[in-house]
Protein backbone atom coordinates (compact mmCIF):
# COMPACT_ATOMS: atom_id res chain seq x y z
CA UNK A 1 0.00 0.00 0.00
CA UNK A 2 0.78 3.48 -0.91
CA UNK A 3 0.22 4.84 2.51
CA UNK A 4 2.60 2.41 4.33
CA UNK A 5 5.99 3.40 2.43
CA UNK A 6 8.09 4.02 5.55
CA UNK A 7 9.84 7.75 4.30
CA UNK A 8 12.08 7.62 7.41
CA UNK A 9 12.33 11.75 7.48
CA UNK A 10 13.24 11.84 4.37
CA UNK A 11 10.31 13.88 3.64
CA UNK A 12 10.97 16.37 6.36
CA UNK A 13 14.71 16.82 5.24
CA UNK A 14 13.37 18.26 1.85
CA UNK A 15 10.78 20.22 3.84
CA UNK A 16 13.55 21.72 6.11
CA UNK A 17 15.31 22.81 2.83
CA UNK A 18 12.36 24.76 1.53
CA UNK A 19 10.76 28.07 3.37
CA UNK A 20 7.46 28.00 4.95
CA UNK A 21 5.99 29.49 2.21
CA UNK A 22 7.14 27.09 -0.52
CA UNK A 23 5.90 24.09 1.99
CA UNK A 24 2.73 25.24 2.04
CA UNK A 25 2.37 25.88 -2.25
CA UNK A 26 4.06 22.18 -2.56
CA UNK A 27 0.93 20.59 -0.23
CA UNK A 28 -1.56 23.36 -1.95
CA UNK A 29 -0.12 22.28 -5.35
CA UNK A 30 -0.40 18.47 -4.56
CA UNK A 31 -4.38 18.96 -4.15
CA UNK A 32 -4.06 16.97 -0.79
CA UNK A 33 -7.30 16.70 0.27
CA UNK A 34 -8.44 16.12 4.67
CA UNK A 35 -9.38 12.35 5.04
CA UNK A 36 -11.20 12.79 7.89
CA UNK A 37 -14.24 13.01 6.66
CA UNK A 38 -14.62 17.01 5.21
CA UNK A 39 -12.43 16.53 2.11
CA UNK A 40 -11.28 20.28 2.70
CA UNK A 41 -7.74 21.57 0.99
CA UNK A 42 -4.89 20.92 2.99
CA UNK A 43 -2.77 23.53 2.23
CA UNK A 44 -5.48 26.05 2.16
CA UNK A 45 -6.12 25.11 6.19
CA UNK A 46 -2.08 25.35 6.38
CA UNK A 47 -2.71 28.73 4.66
CA UNK A 48 -4.82 30.05 7.01
CA UNK A 49 -3.30 29.21 9.91
CA UNK A 50 0.00 30.65 8.57
CA UNK A 51 -1.73 34.52 8.51
CA UNK A 52 -2.02 35.29 11.88
CA UNK A 53 2.01 35.69 12.68
CA UNK A 54 4.32 36.31 15.66
CA UNK A 55 1.85 34.49 18.11
CA UNK A 56 2.71 30.71 19.46
CA UNK A 57 0.82 28.06 17.06
CA UNK A 58 -0.72 24.77 18.05
CA UNK A 59 -0.97 21.39 15.52
CA UNK A 60 -3.93 18.17 16.82
CA UNK A 61 -3.27 15.50 15.27
CA UNK A 62 -7.29 14.45 15.17
CA UNK A 63 -7.12 10.39 15.72
CA UNK A 64 -10.53 10.21 17.63
CA UNK A 65 -11.61 7.87 14.51
CA UNK A 66 -14.85 7.32 16.15
CA UNK A 67 -17.44 7.07 12.68
CA UNK A 68 -19.20 3.59 12.60
CA UNK A 69 -17.47 1.67 10.00
CA UNK A 70 -14.34 3.23 9.75
CA UNK A 71 -11.31 2.10 11.34
CA UNK A 72 -8.34 3.21 8.70
CA UNK A 73 -6.66 5.70 11.32
CA UNK A 74 -6.32 2.67 13.74
CA UNK A 75 -4.81 0.90 10.48
CA UNK A 76 -2.36 3.67 10.22
CA UNK A 77 -1.33 4.40 13.40
CA UNK A 78 -0.20 0.55 13.93
CA UNK A 79 1.41 -0.02 10.77
CA UNK A 80 3.10 3.30 9.68
CA UNK A 81 3.05 6.25 12.95
CA UNK A 82 6.34 7.62 12.09
CA UNK A 83 5.07 8.97 8.96
CA UNK A 84 1.98 10.67 10.34
CA UNK A 85 4.92 12.37 13.59
CA UNK A 86 6.78 13.16 10.55
CA UNK A 87 3.68 14.84 8.87
CA UNK A 88 2.83 16.73 12.13
CA UNK A 89 6.37 18.10 11.85
CA UNK A 90 6.13 19.26 8.11
CA UNK A 91 2.97 21.00 9.18
CA UNK A 92 4.70 22.63 11.83
CA UNK A 93 8.05 23.41 9.73
CA UNK A 94 4.83 25.69 7.53
CA UNK A 95 2.95 27.19 10.29
CA UNK A 96 5.49 27.85 12.50
CA UNK A 97 4.66 25.38 15.17
CA UNK A 98 6.80 24.13 18.21
CA UNK A 99 4.45 21.83 19.94
CA UNK A 100 1.25 19.69 18.77
CA UNK A 101 -1.58 17.54 20.60
CA UNK A 102 -1.92 13.63 19.28
CA UNK A 103 -5.57 13.35 20.54
CA UNK A 104 -6.11 9.45 20.77
CA UNK A 105 -9.81 7.87 21.02
CA UNK A 106 -10.15 6.08 24.24
CA UNK A 107 -11.18 3.14 22.52
CA UNK A 108 -7.49 3.43 20.70
CA UNK A 109 -5.65 3.55 24.14
CA UNK A 110 -3.62 0.19 23.16
CA UNK A 111 -2.03 2.30 19.92
CA UNK A 112 -0.58 4.74 22.80
CA UNK A 113 2.98 2.61 22.98
CA UNK A 114 3.30 2.77 19.01
CA UNK A 115 2.82 5.97 18.91
CA UNK A 116 5.42 7.26 21.51
CA UNK A 117 7.71 5.06 20.24
CA UNK A 118 7.61 6.86 16.79
CA UNK A 119 7.98 9.66 18.98
CA UNK A 120 10.71 8.83 20.24
CA UNK A 121 12.60 8.10 17.09
CA UNK A 122 11.57 11.21 15.56
CA UNK A 123 13.04 12.96 18.51
CA UNK A 124 16.65 11.15 17.17
CA UNK A 125 15.96 12.68 14.04
CA UNK A 126 15.10 16.25 15.21
CA UNK A 127 18.52 16.25 16.96
CA UNK A 128 20.23 15.70 13.66
CA UNK A 129 18.49 18.35 11.92
CA UNK A 130 18.01 20.81 14.68
CA UNK A 131 14.33 21.52 15.54
CA UNK A 132 12.38 21.30 19.04
CA UNK A 133 8.95 20.35 18.91
CA UNK A 134 6.74 18.90 21.39
CA UNK A 135 4.53 16.38 21.57
CA UNK A 136 1.72 15.38 23.72
CA UNK A 137 -0.45 12.41 23.54
CA UNK A 138 -4.28 12.51 24.83
CA UNK A 139 -6.87 9.66 25.82
CA UNK A 140 -10.28 11.02 24.25
CA UNK A 141 -12.74 9.93 26.72
CA UNK A 142 -14.79 7.89 23.86
CA UNK A 143 -17.34 10.87 22.43
CA UNK A 144 -18.36 10.21 19.05
CA UNK A 145 -18.55 14.30 19.01
CA UNK A 146 -15.06 15.28 19.80
CA UNK A 147 -13.97 14.29 16.21
CA UNK A 148 -14.88 17.86 15.69
CA UNK A 149 -12.66 20.51 15.08
CA UNK A 150 -13.54 22.25 17.77
CA UNK A 151 -14.60 19.62 19.85
CA UNK A 152 -11.87 18.00 20.03
CA UNK A 153 -9.99 21.57 21.26
CA UNK A 154 -12.46 21.76 24.02
CA UNK A 155 -11.76 18.35 25.15
CA UNK A 156 -8.01 19.15 25.38
CA UNK A 157 -8.43 22.23 26.84
CA UNK A 158 -10.21 20.04 29.71
CA UNK A 159 -13.97 21.05 28.77
CA UNK A 160 -16.60 18.88 27.65
CA UNK A 161 -16.84 18.24 23.92
CA UNK A 162 -19.40 20.64 23.03
CA UNK A 163 -18.34 21.90 19.45
CA UNK A 164 -18.09 25.78 19.33
CA UNK A 165 -19.73 27.93 16.54
CA UNK A 166 -18.10 28.86 14.10
CA UNK A 167 -16.46 31.27 12.35
CA UNK A 168 -13.90 31.94 14.41
CA UNK A 169 -12.01 29.10 12.88
CA UNK A 170 -9.21 26.70 14.77
CA UNK A 171 -7.09 28.34 12.03
CA UNK A 172 -7.35 31.81 13.57
CA UNK A 173 -8.45 31.27 17.03
CA UNK A 174 -7.88 27.77 18.26
CA UNK A 175 -6.70 25.42 21.35
CA UNK A 176 -5.85 27.89 24.02
CA UNK A 177 -6.89 30.74 22.15
CA UNK A 178 -4.17 30.37 19.43
CA UNK A 179 -4.05 29.65 15.62
CA UNK A 180 -4.59 25.84 15.67
CA UNK A 181 -3.87 23.53 12.56
CA UNK A 182 -6.23 20.51 13.54
CA UNK A 183 -5.58 17.30 10.84
CA UNK A 184 -6.72 13.94 10.11
CA UNK A 185 -4.27 10.95 10.62
CA UNK A 186 -4.53 9.80 7.06
CA UNK A 187 -3.85 13.40 5.97
CA UNK A 188 -1.14 13.91 7.90
CA UNK A 189 0.63 10.55 7.11
CA UNK A 190 0.28 11.48 3.42
CA UNK A 191 2.23 15.02 3.70
CA UNK A 192 5.86 12.97 3.78
CA UNK A 193 4.82 11.16 0.83
CA UNK A 194 4.17 14.16 -0.98
CA UNK A 195 7.65 15.60 -0.22
CA UNK A 196 9.43 12.14 -1.45
CA UNK A 197 7.20 10.75 -4.43
CA UNK A 198 6.84 12.56 -7.04
CA UNK A 199 4.19 10.24 -8.57
CA UNK A 200 2.20 11.15 -5.72
CA UNK A 201 -1.91 12.18 -6.38
CA UNK A 202 -4.36 12.98 -3.91
CA UNK A 203 -7.07 9.92 -6.05
CA UNK A 204 -5.58 7.37 -3.54
CA UNK A 205 -7.58 6.82 -0.55
CA UNK A 206 -8.13 4.23 2.30
CA UNK A 207 -11.65 2.75 1.90
CA UNK A 208 -12.47 0.91 5.00
CA UNK A 209 -15.49 -1.80 3.51
CA UNK A 210 -17.76 -3.89 6.19
CA UNK A 211 -20.58 -5.05 6.84
CA UNK A 212 -22.49 -8.27 4.53
CA UNK A 213 -19.22 -8.48 3.44
CA UNK A 214 -17.06 -11.73 3.84
CA UNK A 215 -13.47 -9.97 3.39
CA UNK A 216 -14.27 -6.70 5.61
CA UNK A 217 -10.78 -4.46 5.98
CA UNK A 218 -9.09 -1.34 4.55
CA UNK A 219 -8.59 -0.55 1.07
CA UNK A 220 -6.33 1.24 -0.81
CA UNK A 221 -8.65 2.41 -3.94
CA UNK A 222 -8.34 5.20 -6.40
CA UNK A 223 -11.23 7.37 -6.90
CA UNK A 224 -12.98 6.72 -10.12
CA UNK A 225 -12.94 2.98 -10.71
CA UNK A 226 -16.41 1.57 -10.41
CA UNK A 227 -17.59 1.15 -7.18
CA UNK A 228 -18.77 -2.64 -8.60
CA UNK A 229 -15.13 -3.14 -8.39
CA UNK A 230 -14.35 -2.43 -5.28
CA UNK A 231 -16.97 -3.79 -3.82
CA UNK A 232 -16.48 -7.28 -5.12
CA UNK A 233 -13.29 -7.40 -3.54
CA UNK A 234 -14.87 -7.40 -0.37
CA UNK A 235 -16.50 -10.35 -1.63
CA UNK A 236 -20.38 -9.69 -0.77
CA UNK A 237 -22.51 -12.40 1.04
CA UNK A 238 -25.15 -11.91 -1.07
CA UNK A 239 -26.98 -9.63 -3.49
CA UNK A 240 -26.10 -5.80 -1.95
CA UNK A 241 -29.13 -3.57 -1.40
CA UNK A 242 -27.76 -0.60 0.06
CA UNK A 243 -24.38 1.17 1.20
CA UNK A 244 -23.86 3.16 4.13
CA UNK A 245 -21.13 5.88 4.45
CA UNK A 246 -20.53 5.24 7.86
CA UNK A 247 -23.82 6.75 9.98
CA UNK A 248 -23.52 10.40 8.91
CA UNK A 249 -22.63 9.95 5.24
CA UNK A 250 -26.29 8.73 4.48
CA UNK A 251 -27.21 5.72 2.27
CA UNK A 252 -27.41 5.12 -1.37
CA UNK A 253 -29.32 1.87 -3.37
CA UNK A 254 -26.48 0.05 -4.51
CA UNK A 255 -26.52 0.86 -8.83
CA UNK A 256 -23.72 -1.55 -10.36
CA UNK A 257 -22.53 1.46 -12.96
CA UNK A 258 -21.99 4.20 -9.75
CA UNK A 259 -18.22 5.25 -9.83
CA UNK A 260 -16.16 5.63 -6.25
CA UNK A 261 -15.95 9.08 -6.41
CA UNK A 262 -17.33 12.28 -4.17
CA UNK A 263 -19.24 13.84 -6.89
CA UNK A 264 -21.19 10.76 -8.23
CA UNK A 265 -22.09 9.63 -4.85
CA UNK A 266 -22.83 13.53 -3.67
CA UNK A 267 -25.91 13.67 -6.43
CA UNK A 268 -27.37 10.87 -5.39
CA UNK A 269 -27.64 12.60 -2.06
CA UNK A 270 -24.98 11.12 0.39
CA UNK A 271 -21.61 11.66 1.35
CA UNK A 272 -18.51 9.72 0.09
CA UNK A 273 -15.76 9.04 3.38
CA UNK A 274 -13.53 6.38 3.90
CA UNK A 275 -16.33 4.18 5.56
CA UNK A 276 -18.66 1.41 3.14
CA UNK A 277 -21.04 -0.65 5.26
CA UNK A 278 -22.85 -2.94 2.95
CA UNK A 279 -25.99 -4.11 3.09
CA UNK A 280 -27.33 -6.78 1.58
CA UNK A 281 -31.47 -7.78 0.15
CA UNK A 282 -31.69 -10.09 3.32
CA UNK A 283 -31.81 -7.10 5.37
CA UNK A 284 -35.06 -4.51 6.82
CA UNK A 285 -33.49 -0.54 5.81
CA UNK A 286 -35.86 0.02 9.32
CA UNK A 287 -33.85 -2.06 11.02
CA UNK A 288 -30.56 -0.52 10.45
CA UNK A 289 -32.08 2.61 10.47
CA UNK A 290 -32.56 2.50 14.17
CA UNK A 291 -29.34 1.36 14.77
CA UNK A 292 -27.81 4.41 12.88
CA UNK A 293 -30.20 7.22 15.09
CA UNK A 294 -29.56 5.02 18.62
CA UNK A 295 -26.16 5.97 17.70
CA UNK A 296 -26.70 9.74 17.29
CA UNK A 297 -29.18 9.75 19.96
CA UNK A 298 -26.45 8.40 22.19
CA UNK A 299 -23.78 10.16 21.01
CA UNK A 300 -25.05 13.69 20.46
CA UNK A 301 -23.64 15.97 23.07
CA UNK A 302 -26.98 17.55 24.40
CA UNK A 303 -25.49 21.18 24.28
CA UNK A 304 -28.53 22.05 21.19
CA UNK A 305 -32.01 21.50 21.63
CA UNK A 306 -32.79 19.62 17.88
CA UNK A 307 -30.29 17.28 17.96
CA UNK A 308 -30.26 16.19 21.52
CA UNK A 309 -34.48 16.19 21.55
CA UNK A 310 -34.72 15.42 18.33
CA UNK A 311 -32.87 12.65 17.97
CA UNK A 312 -34.56 10.85 20.94
CA UNK A 313 -38.18 11.58 19.26
CA UNK A 314 -36.99 10.22 15.72
CA UNK A 315 -35.72 7.08 18.03
CA UNK A 316 -39.49 6.60 19.03
CA UNK A 317 -41.18 7.01 16.16
CA UNK A 318 -38.96 4.63 13.88
CA UNK A 319 -39.86 1.65 17.01
CA UNK A 320 -43.23 2.79 16.88
CA UNK A 321 -42.42 2.24 12.76
CA UNK A 322 -41.01 -0.53 13.50
CA UNK A 323 -43.54 -2.57 16.06
CA UNK A 324 -46.00 -1.68 13.06
CA UNK A 325 -47.75 0.81 15.49
CA UNK A 326 -47.44 4.10 13.43
CA UNK A 327 -49.96 5.83 10.73
CA UNK A 328 -49.51 8.05 8.02
CA UNK A 329 -49.35 11.03 10.19
CA UNK A 330 -46.61 9.74 12.17
CA UNK A 331 -44.01 8.99 8.80
CA UNK A 332 -44.94 12.75 8.27
CA UNK A 333 -44.26 13.67 11.57
CA UNK A 334 -40.61 11.88 11.20
CA UNK A 335 -40.03 13.74 7.96
CA UNK A 336 -40.55 16.94 9.01
CA UNK A 337 -38.84 16.58 12.05
CA UNK A 338 -36.06 15.15 10.20
CA UNK A 339 -35.91 18.49 8.53
CA UNK A 340 -35.65 20.33 11.15
CA UNK A 341 -33.03 18.67 12.83
CA UNK A 342 -30.83 18.74 9.90
CA UNK A 343 -31.18 22.63 9.45
CA UNK A 344 -31.09 24.18 12.85
CA UNK A 345 -28.93 21.59 14.32
CA UNK A 346 -25.78 23.46 15.69
CA UNK A 347 -22.57 20.93 14.44
CA UNK A 348 -22.21 18.86 11.99
CA UNK A 349 -23.01 16.08 13.99
CA UNK A 350 -26.86 17.47 14.46
CA UNK A 351 -26.64 18.11 10.80
CA UNK A 352 -26.18 14.84 9.43
CA UNK A 353 -27.69 12.80 12.22
CA UNK A 354 -30.62 12.70 9.91
CA UNK A 355 -29.14 12.36 6.64
CA UNK A 356 -30.15 8.84 6.38
CA UNK A 357 -33.50 8.92 7.05
CA UNK A 358 -34.06 11.49 4.63
CA UNK A 359 -32.04 8.85 2.11
CA UNK A 360 -33.96 6.40 3.57
CA UNK A 361 -37.11 8.00 2.74
CA UNK A 362 -35.99 8.59 -1.01
CA UNK A 363 -34.86 5.29 -1.99
CA UNK A 364 -36.71 2.70 0.17
CA UNK A 365 -40.05 4.74 1.61
CA UNK A 366 -42.09 1.39 0.77
CA UNK A 367 -40.32 -0.47 3.49
CA UNK A 368 -41.57 2.06 6.03
CA UNK A 369 -45.19 2.35 4.44
CA UNK A 370 -45.29 -1.23 4.46
CA UNK A 371 -45.43 -1.58 8.12
CA UNK A 372 -47.97 1.05 8.31
CA UNK A 373 -51.39 0.65 10.37
CA UNK B 1 -7.72 8.43 47.97
CA UNK B 2 -5.73 10.72 50.16
CA UNK B 3 -5.73 14.48 49.38
CA UNK B 4 -1.65 13.83 49.05
CA UNK B 5 -2.08 11.22 46.47
CA UNK B 6 -3.92 13.69 44.33
CA UNK B 7 -1.48 16.80 45.13
CA UNK B 8 0.85 13.96 43.47
CA UNK B 9 -0.98 13.15 40.63
CA UNK B 10 -1.57 16.68 39.80
CA UNK B 11 1.88 17.76 40.06
CA UNK B 12 3.15 15.20 37.29
CA UNK B 13 0.13 16.02 34.31
CA UNK B 14 0.66 18.52 31.92
CA UNK B 15 -0.49 21.93 32.36
CA UNK B 16 -2.31 24.06 30.35
CA UNK B 17 -0.66 28.38 29.34
CA UNK B 18 -2.43 29.14 33.01
CA UNK B 19 -0.83 26.83 34.80
CA UNK B 20 -3.56 24.30 36.15
CA UNK B 21 -3.23 20.65 35.13
CA UNK B 22 -5.20 19.56 31.71
CA UNK B 23 -7.90 17.50 33.03
CA UNK B 24 -8.40 14.42 30.63
CA UNK B 25 -4.99 12.95 31.39
CA UNK B 26 -5.33 14.45 35.25
CA UNK B 27 -9.28 12.44 35.67
CA UNK B 28 -7.83 9.43 34.02
CA UNK B 29 -4.60 9.11 36.43
CA UNK B 30 -7.01 9.42 38.83
CA UNK B 31 -9.08 6.88 37.70
CA UNK B 32 -6.32 4.51 37.00
CA UNK B 33 -5.40 4.43 40.66
CA UNK B 34 -8.80 4.28 42.23
CA UNK B 35 -11.25 2.48 39.83
CA UNK B 36 -13.40 5.63 39.96
CA UNK B 37 -13.96 9.32 40.47
CA UNK B 38 -15.86 10.43 43.36
CA UNK B 39 -18.18 13.50 43.73
CA UNK B 40 -15.41 13.99 47.01
CA UNK B 41 -12.29 13.02 45.06
CA UNK B 42 -13.69 15.43 42.08
CA UNK B 43 -14.15 18.17 44.81
CA UNK B 44 -10.82 17.66 45.99
CA UNK B 45 -9.43 18.20 42.85
CA UNK B 46 -11.35 21.00 42.49
CA UNK B 47 -9.69 22.87 45.99
CA UNK B 48 -6.68 22.08 44.90
CA UNK B 49 -6.37 22.84 41.34
CA UNK B 50 -8.76 25.51 41.23
CA UNK B 51 -10.87 24.36 38.65
CA UNK B 52 -14.32 24.70 39.82
CA UNK B 53 -16.29 21.84 41.17
CA UNK B 54 -18.61 21.68 38.21
CA UNK B 55 -16.49 22.00 35.66
CA UNK B 56 -14.76 19.46 36.97
CA UNK B 57 -17.90 17.17 37.61
CA UNK B 58 -19.21 18.02 34.17
CA UNK B 59 -16.47 16.71 32.21
CA UNK B 60 -16.10 13.58 34.21
CA UNK B 61 -20.45 12.74 32.99
CA UNK B 62 -19.50 14.02 29.63
CA UNK B 63 -17.08 11.02 28.89
CA UNK B 64 -18.40 7.92 28.87
CA UNK B 65 -14.77 6.23 29.54
CA UNK B 66 -14.69 7.98 32.85
CA UNK B 67 -16.55 6.63 35.82
CA UNK B 68 -18.42 8.54 38.92
CA UNK B 69 -19.41 4.87 40.67
CA UNK B 70 -17.52 1.46 40.96
CA UNK B 71 -17.12 -1.15 38.15
CA UNK B 72 -16.41 -4.10 38.08
CA UNK B 73 -12.24 -5.19 37.68
CA UNK B 74 -12.95 -6.29 34.13
CA UNK B 75 -14.74 -3.60 31.33
CA UNK B 76 -16.28 -5.28 28.66
CA UNK B 77 -17.29 -2.85 26.19
CA UNK B 78 -19.51 -4.69 23.49
CA UNK B 79 -19.56 -2.52 19.89
CA UNK B 80 -22.81 -2.01 18.91
CA UNK B 81 -22.38 -0.22 15.44
CA UNK B 82 -23.98 -1.16 11.73
CA UNK B 83 -20.89 -3.25 11.10
CA UNK B 84 -21.31 -5.58 13.90
CA UNK B 85 -25.09 -5.25 14.15
CA UNK B 86 -25.30 -6.89 10.79
CA UNK B 87 -23.14 -9.40 11.63
CA UNK B 88 -24.92 -11.58 14.44
CA UNK B 89 -24.91 -8.34 17.25
CA UNK B 90 -27.64 -8.72 18.73
CA UNK B 91 -27.70 -12.74 19.85
CA UNK B 92 -24.22 -12.22 21.32
CA UNK B 93 -25.20 -9.47 23.48
CA UNK B 94 -28.14 -11.77 24.74
CA UNK B 95 -25.46 -14.26 25.07
CA UNK B 96 -23.39 -12.38 27.16
CA UNK B 97 -26.31 -10.87 29.12
CA UNK B 98 -27.19 -14.45 30.16
CA UNK B 99 -23.61 -15.61 30.74
CA UNK B 100 -23.11 -12.57 33.37
CA UNK B 101 -26.43 -12.76 34.71
CA UNK B 102 -26.29 -8.82 34.22
CA UNK B 103 -27.97 -6.73 31.71
CA UNK B 104 -25.67 -3.81 30.00
CA UNK B 105 -24.66 -1.46 31.65
CA UNK B 106 -24.63 -2.99 35.02
CA UNK B 107 -21.82 -4.95 37.25
CA UNK B 108 -21.92 -8.23 38.59
CA UNK B 109 -22.39 -9.23 42.13
CA UNK B 110 -18.67 -9.96 42.58
CA UNK B 111 -17.58 -6.57 41.42
CA UNK B 112 -15.75 -8.88 38.55
CA UNK B 113 -17.42 -8.17 35.35
CA UNK B 114 -19.22 -4.95 33.96
CA UNK B 115 -21.29 -4.64 30.98
CA UNK B 116 -21.14 -1.74 28.22
CA UNK B 117 -22.74 -1.59 24.89
CA UNK B 118 -20.77 1.07 23.36
CA UNK B 119 -20.39 3.14 19.78
CA UNK B 120 -18.46 1.75 17.22
CA UNK B 121 -14.85 0.05 18.43
CA UNK B 122 -13.11 0.54 14.99
CA UNK B 123 -12.48 -3.28 14.55
CA UNK B 124 -15.74 -2.97 11.93
CA UNK B 125 -12.63 -5.70 10.07
CA UNK B 126 -13.30 -8.30 12.86
CA UNK B 127 -16.91 -8.05 13.42
CA UNK B 128 -19.03 -8.36 15.64
CA UNK B 129 -16.32 -7.20 18.16
CA UNK B 130 -15.83 -6.25 22.04
CA UNK B 131 -13.24 -4.90 23.84
CA UNK B 132 -12.11 -6.23 27.88
CA UNK B 133 -9.97 -3.59 29.24
CA UNK B 134 -7.42 -2.30 26.44
CA UNK B 135 -7.79 -5.69 24.55
CA UNK B 136 -9.87 -6.13 21.74
CA UNK B 137 -11.69 -9.70 20.72
CA UNK B 138 -13.00 -10.01 17.29
CA UNK B 139 -14.92 -12.14 14.82
CA UNK B 140 -17.20 -12.94 17.99
CA UNK B 141 -19.13 -16.03 18.22
CA UNK B 142 -21.04 -17.62 21.48
CA UNK B 143 -18.11 -20.62 21.99
CA UNK B 144 -15.18 -17.78 21.95
CA UNK B 145 -16.98 -14.86 24.36
CA UNK B 146 -17.88 -18.45 26.67
CA UNK B 147 -13.50 -19.26 26.44
CA UNK B 148 -13.03 -15.38 27.00
CA UNK B 149 -15.30 -14.86 30.02
CA UNK B 150 -14.35 -17.95 31.29
CA UNK B 151 -10.80 -16.78 31.69
CA UNK B 152 -11.73 -13.85 33.39
CA UNK B 153 -13.09 -15.51 36.09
Amino acid sequence: MKILRKTRFNGLRKAMQMSPEEIKEKIKKSELKGRGGSNFPTGEKIEMTMSREGVKKYIICNADEGEPGTFKDRFILKKNPLNVIEGMLIAARAINSEEGYIYLRGQYSYLKPNIEKAIQAAKKAMKKINITFNFHIIIGGGAYVCGDETAIIESIEGKRGNPRIKPPFPSRKGLFAMPTLVDNVETLANLPLIFTDKNWNDNWRLFCISGDVRKPGVYELPLGIPLKKAIQMARPKNKIKAIYFGCYGGCIPYDENLILDCEPIRKKGAMLASSLILVDETRNILDISAIISKFFEFESCGQCTPCREGNIRVLELLQKISLGKAKRKDLKLLEELCGVIGDTSLCGLGQSSVNHIMKEFKYFKNEFQEKLK
Amino acid sequence: MSSDEIGMIIDEVIKGPDGKPLLLPLLYKIQEKFGYISKNTAHEIAKKTKIPFSTIYGVITFYDMLYTEPKGKHIIRICNSPSCYLNNLVTLIKFLELLLNIKSGQTTKDKKISLEIVSCLGCCDKSPAMMINDQVYGNLNEHKIKKIISRLR
